[in-house]
């Protein structure tokens, strides 16, 4: 399967590539989100 | 169950936190069936060998970045008539996964043509109107977030995501409109002429899918939920 091996791996690699980026940047956008509260949180108790 | 109850923000993160595993659970089981259905049950085929093998997750892509912007139009369109925050804020969720299933429908669809087509790209009906649908795709994101005050920027959104709606059929009949290189739907209501193993193993990837694009929506919404409402008592007393 050395040919069609090639479009194949090309095609499943990219698609599991671009689903873990889909993930990682769910993931971050998360984390931000939860980091400016406690950011905020912080400053509140500062004062 | 009362459904306007979840229509909170507050209500619906606690939900969406609780139902997002389970989404992602069933996509990751489904997804394993549909590899094992398409590279281990299902036949070769008899016209393009081995390399027709791409069609589980070329056509499972292709459905969803379709399906997803008409459920994004569609939570655009109930943002607009009734102004409901959470509506706004799933089309703004869906956008980037409904993105990333289009460029993969490309990509993947790309290196399905090189070996049967001989070409990586062509500019036929049904593949430039889903290079249009990924456009749209990025102009409702572009847009969404250009404006100070984020009510606007999903207004302006959602009334991109509707007028964009018309290309949806234009993709999905491109094939019968116009004389395409791309070849016509292997599934149609009627029935289909593909080996059963075939078609399990497509509806198999195209339903993990779905539910990955589920799973995804409602765990951006939490974050989104996150960064409209941080200043909201209910948010301030999360646990850190």
């Amino acid at each position: 399967m050395s040919g069609p091996g090639f479009y194949i791996w090309m095609s499943y690699g990219m698609a599991a590539l671009a689903v873990l980026a889909d993930v990682v940047a769910i993931a971050v956008r998360g984390a931000r989100a939860r980091a400016a509260i406690e950011e905020e949180r912080d400053l509140e108790a500062q004062d | 169950m009362n459904w306007f109850y979840l229509a909170s923000p507050a209500t619906f993160y606690r939900f969406a936190g609780w139902l997002a595993p389970w989404f992602f659970g069933l996509a990751a089981i489904l997804a394993a069936a549909g590899l094992y259905v398409g590279f281990g049950v299902a036949p070769t085929d008899a016209q393009q060998g081995e390399v027709y093998r791409i069609i589980f997750v070329h056509v499972a892509a292709s459905w969803m970045s379709m399906f997803l912007y008409f459920v994004m139009a569609c939570y655009g369109a109930v943002a607009l008539t009734f102004n409901t925050r959470l509506a706004a804020m799933m089309a703004r969720a869906i956008a980037p996964t409904g993105a990333m299933f289009t460029f993969v429908a490309l990509w993947t669809g790309s290196f399905w043509g090189r070996p049967t087509w001989g070409t990586y790209w062509v500019w036929d009906a049904r593949i430039t109107s889903e290079l249009v649908l990924l456009f749209l795709y990025f102009g409702f994101i572009a847009l969404a977030n250009a404006f100070e005050d984020p009510r606007r920027g999903d207004r302006a959104a959602a009334l991109l995501a509707l007028i964009g709606v018309v290309n949806l059929p234009i993709i999905y009949f491109s094939v019968q409109w116009w004389n395409t290189l791309h070849q016509g739907s292997s599934v149609k209501l009627t029935g289909t002429s593909m080996h059963v193993a075939m078609l399990w193993g497509m509806l198999l990837m195209a339903i993990a899918f779905w539910m990955y694009s589920i799973g995804a929506a409602l765990t951006r919404v939490r974050a989104i939920i996150l960064e409209r409402e941080r200043r909201t008592h209910w948010v301030r007393g999360l646990a850190p």
